[in-house]
């Protein structure tokens, strides 16, 4: 068990700037997610705190040790790999044994480890399997049985459900974070799932382009977005961003006027989210583009001008396309953001 | 539905068919030569075919008496499988080093090695000859194993370089936060992965180790270290003429190791001679 701490560090390869001036305070016993979109930095970031890779600078600080000098093999960090990574020439059962072995843990204890780490995955009967025999799901708990166990101080988990279905995945990711309470190990889980941030998460961090966008908790991060980037990232469907001008108290687009507090004024961008948004009123006044059913909710597109916003109607809601339409938004769930994409904040 | 099964019944035949003829065709060089090994001299030349010749045991009781065949035959055994074996030994961390580690001059190291194989052999055959010579190593097997070692090392690092690549990285940095040495990962985890590509490169190194005639010559003058590829010379001139039955006997005998190992690595060499090719 250990908090991480990440002062500084960068990555850079050549002119490419993987990570930049990265620093983040990981608590012991945290579940931490690491989210953004492919080539953000996230991986990398996970790949030094494991020891794969080294930082361009920086410190990396686990259980308050410096260990930029410490190898892979000597950090006490388990790591669970998105395409599994089992060894094909051994057994479930020699695999997760392999640890234990490298480790040098006294071969007396193995059998009930091992035993006990694959009874945590579900696994005990699959033991004498090659992975090859496995299917994925299978794979990937014995992937996790043997990161788990060594009982190490920190988990790093890098896209572990990415390659399973997604009815496999949800019940994968209620497994894991059941395990991580139940084991109070220091988890860091790198995903571009939005979804799996939010649901696994005690804290997000959102990165973009090597940088921070923002750390928060996944309430936080959904309800209070530091930037335009986080506000478009979160959120199925994401927030709808209209860029407009502002004066005197309200936001004007094509299509769209809406109040705003006064201290919004100049080029700006409006983002509401989908579920904020009402069917009828006149904030918006456009056309039905499209209206998505889903069952318990129905996705109407609406076309302002040229932009089209994205509302969550009424499940029963239906409309033919090119009808008028109006649109109210929720005036205490608006989000203003600068030039620069940053959110713009009231009596700042 | 009847008809469906006849007409399934009918592919198979038509698949035996052309399965059967296809294994005739390759078997035919083995029979010929079993069939030429295995008649009197007087019916291997003779302007009419025979398409019945009398069996005769003139070649192999020729073998027997006059040539110590048995020991030729454990000379191409010993010096091909201690080739293979340095080859492994040396091949496979080199191969491994040029296909993980990242350091200077590393494709320039690779197609060095490569290019040794581009040579022509007979170039190197009088500095070989007194090499050997100066370290007494002349007329023994220890000089065939090292020979043919050097003359298939490039070969056997680049087939399994090429299969170590394939090899997803992530199983080596799964093992390195495991806690396992690099040595540790190249026994436990590399070796393991590319087994058929060692065996097919083995397997391959030993072919051309068996077939092997120029440098052997020349180190060879005795029986102590003639092989099946030089005792065939043998019968290729003298008083006597050209004894092709013998010959043909001699290259069946030569050719059965092989035959024997390639039967007992068959099932990772089909998988080996394809599994390199294919990335994914």
């Amino acid at each position: 068990m250990a908090s991480i701490r990440l002062q500084n560090i960068a990555k850079r390869y050549g002119a490419f700037v993987g990570v930049q001036n990265m620093s983040l305070d990981i608590a012991d016993e945290e579940f931490l997610v690491l989210l953004g979109p492919s080539g953000c930095g996230k991986t990398t970031t996970m790949r030094m705190i494991a020891g794969l890779e080294d930082p361009s600078d920086g410190q990396i600080i686990i259980g308050g040790e410096v260990v930029n000098d410490i190898d892979a093999r000597d950090r006490d960090v388990a790591m669970v790999f998105q395409g599994y990574a089992l060894y094909p020439n051994m057994s479930v059962y020699e695999n997760i044994r392999f640890p234990l072995r490298m480790r040098g843990i006294p071969g007396a204890e193995h059998d009930a480890r091992i035993r006990q780490a694959a009874e945590m995955v579900e696994l005990g009967s699959f033991l004498d399997r090659k992975p090859g025999a496995l299917s994925g799901g299978q794979r990937q708990r014995a992937a996790l049985a043997r990161a788990v166990v060594r009982q190490p101080q920190v988990f790093l988990m890098d896209e572990p459900l990415s390659n399973l279905d997604a009815k496999l995945r949800q019940s994968m990711r209620v497994q894991i974070k059941h395990m991580q309470r139940q084991l109070k190990v220091t988890t860091v889980y790198v995903t571009h799932d939005q979804i799996e941030a939010m649901t696994l998460a005690d804290r997000i961090v959102i990165m973009n382009r090597g940088a921070i966008q923002q750390v928060g908790t996944p309430d936080q991060i959904y309800s209070d977005p530091a930037n335009s980037f986080v506000a478009g990232f979160i959120g199925s469907p994401p927030m709808n961003l209209i860029e407009g001008s502002a004066r005197d108290g309200r936001f004007l687009a094509p299509g769209v006027s809406v109040p705003c507090p006064g201290t919004v004024t100049g080029k700006v961008t409006l983002g509401v989210r989908p579920e904020d948004c009402r069917v009828a009123g006149e904030h918006v006044q456009g056309q039905v583009y499209g209206v998505e059913p889903t069952g318990d909710v129905t996705y109407l597109t609406v076309l302002a001008g040229a932009k089209k916003i994205e509302v969550k109607a009424a499940r029963d809601y239906r409309a033919e396309i090119d009808t008028a339409v109006g649109i109210t938004f929720d005036p205490a769930r608006l989000y203003f953001f600068g030039e620069d994409g940053q959110r713009i904040r009231e009596g700042a | 539905m009847a008809a469906r099964r006849k007409s399934r019944g009918e592919s198979r035949v038509l698949r035996y068919l052309v399965l059967g003829s296809w294994a005739l065709v390759c078997l035919l060089p083995i029979l010929w030569f079993l069939s030429i090994g295995f008649r009197p001299r007087t019916e291997v030349i003779t302007p009419r075919p025979i398409y019945w010749p009398t069996f005769s045991l003139d070649a192999w009781n020729l073998l027997v008496s006059d040539w110590p065949i048995a020991l030729y035959l454990r000379n191409s055994v010993l010096a091909v499988t201690g080739s293979v074996i340095i080859d492994l030994i040396l091949a496979i961390p080199a191969a491994y080093a040029l296909a993980r580690y990242d350091f200077r001059g590393r494709e320039d190291i690779g197609f060095y090695i490569l290019s040794t194989r581009m040579m022509a052999p007979a170039i190197v055959a009088v500095p070989i000859f007194f090499l050997f010579r100066q370290m007494g190593l002349l007329d023994t097997i220890w000089a065939l194993m090292l020979i043919y070692a050097a003359i298939n090392l490039s070969l056997v690092t680049w087939i399994i370089r090429s299969y170590m690549l394939d090899i997803p990285k992530e199983l080596e940095d799964a093992a390195r936060t495991d806690g396992a040495s690099d040595l540790r990962i190249l026994w436990e985890i590399i070796i393991p992965a590319c087994r058929p590509g060692i065996i097919t490169a083995a397997v391959i190194a030993a072919i051309f180790a068996i077939n092997e005639f120029l440098f052997t010559l020349l180190i060879a003058s005795t029986a102590n270290a003639y092989t099946m590829s030089v005792a065939l010379a043998n019968f290729t001139g003298g008083s006597d003429g050209i004894i092709y039955n013998a010959i043909a006997l001699v290259s069946f005998l030569a050719f059965v190791p092989i035959l024997i190992l390639v039967i007992l690595v068959q099932k990772h060499l089909s998988r080996g001679l394809t599994m390199g090719a294919v990335k994914g």
